[in-house]
């Protein structure tokens, strides 16, 4: 903290006020305001009835929110699998000895996540297509052409072939900051352990493993945190469709908000969504922590 | 290391061939890991250089006849907004930008330096707002931005955009700041510099790099940003660019080459920033998501 030169109080507010009143005005006071409307029955016109908790007790009874809850912890674990897991495993292949072109993996393999996922969404719908897709076409190709089906019509498919592009996209994005984790360690510890006798599998998970606990953590927070949020890649794939079979949380907030003008019960999901959302975070945080502590390594 | 060498001599040729075949299934896969990243981007290149009637015959196959119809379509068609939409972006983009860096760093430098009443609650405010699951926010931003008038204008975007970007901003300048030493501001404040003089000329160019990543970081959040975008804007001639292509794409969902096309326009700037700086780009996406 600065000490022998104190600039004045009025000097300092002036600086911060409209920072602060700017994001204060973004953040909080819609916060706010979804409480405020949550205990009214308001459908986006002049009219507006209070109705106390009603919009909560539906909410709890909601059984298209859970279902759509249940879809982002789906999401969440897919990701934590798919991107986080299938990173470290590239992460170990790439830094191995064996493997070549290791800038281009890394330029291309970060590639999908600087894009948007409108485009990425759309890229996908369409090797979903039913009659122009890649992947009906790989398959009449192939010879499998009586499993040439609407692929995203599939209700017992969707939600798994929508993870799919959202798993995809990061794994270069998670590899890469894994990479820069690995690349901080002394490589002597890796050739100092193959000596020992160490296979590639002890090595990767008593000594790769602790040493980027950090950085996993960070990961799987970043992972927990993105697709609680999930909304961009489904709103451009199947808008939560066919029926409901793929909706998540922000996308039936929208739906009930906008497609229904339900604005009341809208502003109830979305403070549900906040307070679902901050529980899961927290609670993943907690849960890798202590997983981690159990390990005892380091 | 001798020891590793001797080691190393004394591999089998059994073991020579294990390795090689070991390394070449390696390769393999990641090189048809990175070949997937890159192939959409090749793949709608060459679809685009087709017509709809050659496309839907063949969806794979190289263009026998390349044709830039498409593009001259699209960039023609003043209904398409493709072009406006790209200068929509482009100035909420900068906008966004130019104020997360200014406030970022200037509520950075306060909050690590500056001892005050409630420099700690302004501290956790902003941390709130990293951990506010912001999607929860769809819904009542559209409410508060229709009350007072603020929503669908030409520069609504850069509202939300700026406080959403901007916790990440403080605490990356907050960290960095505290890595400097106070002397630098005190030997300034000696020679009679005052407090802005000294945070913009004397601050700004030590702090440069971290203001570097949290541009970098910004453009892409910015340039992609849709759910906003979906709620506020209602004016097709104030969409962004990820707008404007999902309502093209659903007014021309049986044309995929045009499609293709637009979504390549759009996309250009950022595959062009992406391959030009890609090493500073990596590099600072991957400080902010550590440390942020």
């Amino acid at each position: 903290m600065l000490r022998s030169i104190k600039p004045k109080g009025w000097k300092i507010a002036l600086y911060l006020c409209i920072p602060v009143i700017w994001y204060v005005f973004s953040v909080f006071v819609p916060l706010i305001t979804a409480v405020f409307y949550s205990f009214f029955e308001w459908k986006g016109g002049p009219k507006k009835t209070f109705i106390g908790l009603d919009n909560y007790i539906s909410l709890i009874k909601d059984g298209t929110f859970w279902q759509s809850f249940g879809h982002n912890i789906y999401l969440v674990i897919a990701c934590i699998i798919g991107q986080v897991g299938i990173a470290f495993i590239f992460v170990l292949i790439v830094n191995s000895r064996l493997v070549k072109l290791k800038g281009i993996h890394r330029t291309f393999g970060f590639f999908p996540s600087t894009i948007s996922a409108v485009c990425i969404g759309f890229i996908w719908t369409m090797i979903y297509d039913y009659k122009r897709g890649i992947l009906n076409w790989f398959l009449t190709a192939t010879g499998h052409g009586d499993s040439v089906q609407v692929w995203l019509n599939n209700p017992k498919l969707v939600m798994f072939l929508v993870a799919i592009p959202l798993v995809w996209q990061f794994i270069g994005y998670y590899m890469v900051i894994l990479l820069s984790a690995i690349s901080s360690v002394d490589t002597e510890i890796f050739e100092v352990a193959e000596l020992d006798g160490a296979n590639a599998f002890q090595r990767a998970i008593y000594i790769v493993l602790p040493l980027i606990k950090n950085t996993l953590l960070v990961c799987i927070t970043l992972c927990v945190a993105g697709n609680m949020k999930a909304f961009d890649h489904i709103f451009t794939m199947t808008e939560g469709g066919p029926g409901t079979s793929s909706m998540v949380m922000a996308m039936y907030g929208y739906k009930i908000s906008f497609a229904q003008m339900n604005m009341g019960y809208g502003s109830a999901i979305s403070v549900g969504i906040f307070i679902v959302s901050l529980v899961v975070i927290g609670g993943s945080q907690k849960l890798v922590n202590l997983l981690m502590q159990g390990k005892g390594v380091e | 290391m001798a020891q590793m060498e001797e080691i190393k001599g004394s591999y089998t040729t059994a073991d020579k061939v294990k390795r090689g075949i070991l390394g070449f299934f390696l390769n393999a896969l990641m090189i048809i890991f990175s070949a997937s990243c890159i192939f959409p981007l090749i793949w709608m290149f060459y679809s685009s250089l087709k017509t709809k009637r050659v496309f839907n015959a063949d969806i794979i196959g190289l263009p026998t006849a390349p044709t830039i119809e498409n593009y001259i379509k699209i960039m023609t068609n003043q209904d398409y907004h493709i072009g406006q939409s790209m200068v929509a972006s482009v100035r909420t983009t900068v906008l966004s930008l130019f104020f997360i860096v200014l406030f970022g760093f200037i509520v950075g430098y306060i909050l690590s330096r500056i001892k005050f009443k409630g420099n700690r609650i302004l501290y956790v405010m902003f941390l709130m707002g990293m951990l506010i699951p912001v999607h929860s926010l769809l819904v009542p931003i559209y409410v508060v931005f229709n009350k007072t008038g603020l929503g669908n204008q030409w520069f609504t975007l850069v509202i939300p955009y700026v406080a959403f970007g901007l916790p990440m901003a403080v605490f990356l300048v907050e960290g960095f700041i505290k890595a400097i030493p106070v002397e630098l501001e005190e030997a300034a404040a000696i020679d009679g510099s005052s407090f802005t003089r000294t945070l913009f000329s004397i601050i700004l160019p030590v702090a440069k790099p971290i203001l570097v990543t949290i541009a970098i970081i910004q453009v892409f959040s910015c340039w992609n940003e849709f759910s906003f975008a979906l709620v506020l804007i209602k004016d097709v001639r104030l969409q962004t660019v990820p707008l404007a292509m999902t309502m093209f794409k659903g007014q021309f969902a049986s044309d995929y080459p045009k499609i293709m096309s637009a979504m390549l326009t759009t996309m250009a700037p950022i595959v062009v920033l992406y391959f030009i700086f890609s090493k500073q780009i990596i590099k600072g996406m991957v400080a902010g998501a550590v440390k942020g």
